[in-house]
């Protein structure tokens, strides 16, 4: 009776304007990063994108101080940021997490000290770092759903070139690939589905969109193709349970679906065990 | 009639602050096995990376099949998918979930934009018909992660062989095989030359190999030491050119004596 009760009422806080919002920016959030990160791990750029995360608070500290709105400020400061970032990478003989640990931590010390000048957004603070799904607009899922159709053109039509891209580069500047600019491109896009998720999840847990579906799908995947669909759909799928948790548990939401997408990946983690389980098992069956 | 498939004039490479290849020349004919040896640090692999456009080149022209590989190792796409190149030391992330069938379908494909599932039989066939002719066909289905080193170099070969090209260019590529896939291997490079014309450029540390199955050498210490049939690139002379002096008494001293 207590478990219908709460069903009803879940159904009706779902049935309001921000709550639908918030899913449907939820799923396209985790489809996005779902895709992206499904060959930012293999590319070992996860740590980009966490270093990509925490920057972007300098980008929309620097839009307070300008006062000018933060969201316009932050996407063109991310794209120019990673570019940036990945002209360092490869012109400086550093480390590349050394090199990102400097740039992410210095960006952060220098953001913070920024509001730190404008008190008014003092208070904000919360929200910028842990994120507020809730308080997505209309506007904010229309660029979400351009770039998410952006992203799938992008990687859906150059899918064998990413593969190979992945697998080794001089095999694929042998065929012809302009590695750099493969490489911006994905940059891009990668910077922009972080830029854009950050009101959403907040500059501390955007790069668990990217990288935790992503290392959850690698787990059970026996090809490539079928890894990158289960990555976005584990992305959009940790998106509606971890808001329906949220709701229902009345938790952040932002860390509940960061805690689902956890879930998800540690039920994973189970998956080649019980294959080799179940081989054994047959294997016995066999001999018997 | 024989066909210049790779020409090469005047090629200079530098690595770092050195010319690792300095004025080099030479050009390949379709239907030829050439090989190039010489010493470790001697330029072989800086050679053939230039050649593909992975490394930049300081002066010189390279042309396949009569197009210039421009200064940004530009060559039109239709030439591209005529070069099949594997690496020396190929080492395969084993956290990549990808499988045999998908790694040798990326030898297929002109890489272009396209649909995912476009032209999905085609490639199947020409998959499986390459794995056949480094018998692998058994391999399709498994991830690259789990293949041997042997194996990995068989898929490899398959990757180059799933297109018809007129270009192989191989570093090292028999290492890690075993004596019978190593005999099967030289066995299909001579079918692919023979049969299909196509021009054959390898790099080996195998002079014995070398002597049985190349036509042509190429012996390289930075500049091009020597030239031409394995009999006479080979010869002591020339190879105490490319390689110490040092290196043919040692050889020498292994030779055996006739009573």
């Amino acid at each position: 009776m207590m478990i219908q009760t709460e069903f009803t009422r879940i159904i009706e806080l779902f049935q309001l304007p921000f709550m639908q919002r918030a899913l449907i920016g939820g799923i396209l959030t985790g489809i996005m990063g779902g895709t992206l990160g499904s060959f930012t791990i293999l590319r070992q750029l996860s740590f980009f994108s966490d270093a990509l995360g925490h920057s972007a608070l300098l980008g929309i500290s620097i839009g307070f101080l300008l006062g000018l709105n933060p969201s316009l400020v932050l996407l063109p400061f991310a794209v120019i940021f990673a570019l940036v970032v990945s002209y360092l990478l490869e012109h400086t003989r550093l480390w590349t997490d050394a090199l990102l640990n400097i740039i992410y931590s210095s960006s952060l010390a220098i953001a913070i000290i920024i509001l730190s000048f404008v008190g008014q957004y003092k208070g904000g603070l919360n929200n910028l770092l842990f994120g507020d799904i809730l308080a997505v607009q209309e506007l904010d899922l229309v660029l979400s759903s351009l770039l998410l159709i952006i992203c799938i053109l992008f990687i859906g039509l150059t899918l064998r070139t990413q593969m190979l891209l992945t697998l080794n580069e001089p095999l694929a500047i042998a065929r012809g690939i302009s590695v750099s600019t493969h490489r911006t491109i994905f940059i891009v896009l990668l910077s922009l589905v972080v830029g854009i998720s950050i009101k959403s999840v907040g500059v501390l847990l955007v790069s668990a969109f990217v990288v935790i579906p992503a290392c959850a799908a690698r787990l059970p995947s026996r090809n490539f193709i079928n890894y990158v669909l289960l990555s976005a759909g584990l992305g959009a799928l940790s998106a509606v349970f971890g808001m329906v948790i949220s709701a229902w548990f009345n938790l952040p939401s932002g860390p509940s679906i960061v805690v689902t997408q956890l879930a998800i990946f540690l039920t994973a983690m189970t998956f080649p065990w019980l294959r080799s389980l179940t081989h054994s098992l047959k294997l016995k069956g066999k001999s018997v | 009639m024989k066909e210049i498939v790779l020409s090469v004039e005047h090629l200079t490479v530098y690595r770092e602050t050195y010319a690792a290849v300095q004025d080099v020349s030479f050009s390949l004919e379709s239907g030829t096995d050439t090989s190039i040896v010489g010493p470790n640090g001697g330029g072989k692999t800086t050679l053939v990376q230039a050649i593909l456009g992975i490394l930049p080149r300081h002066s010189g022209e390279i042309s396949v099949l009569g197009q210039p590989l421009s200064r940004k190792g530009f060559l039109p796409p239709s030439i591209r998918q005529q070069i099949a190149y594997l690496p020396q030391n190929f080492l395969v992330d084993r956290r990549i979930p990808m499988t045999v069938e998908e790694l040798v379908g990326l030898g297929w494909d002109k890489l272009g934009l396209q649909l995912p599932w476009a032209n999905h039989r085609k490639r199947s066939r020409a998959v499986r018909e390459a794995l056949a002719r480094v018998d692998v066909v058994r391999l399709k289905d498994q991830l690259i992660s789990g293949l041997s080193g042997g194996e990995t170099k068989r898929v490899l070969l398959a990757y180059c062989l799933v297109y018809p090209r007129r270009l192989l260019i191989l570093d090292e590529a028999p290492a890690g095989l075993d004596m019978r896939a190593e005999s099967e291997f030289y066995k299909l490079l001579y079918q692919l030359k023979q049969e299909q014309s196509w021009a054959i450029l390898q790099i080996s540390h195998d002079l014995d190999m070398v002597r049985q199955h190349c036509d042509r050498v190429l012996c390289i210490n930075r500049t091009l030491r020597c030239q031409g049939t394995p009999e006479v690139a080979l010869s002591p002379d020339n190879l105490s050119a490319a390689y110490e002096p040092e290196f043919v008494r040692y050889k020498h001293s292994h030779q055996p004596q006739s009573s």
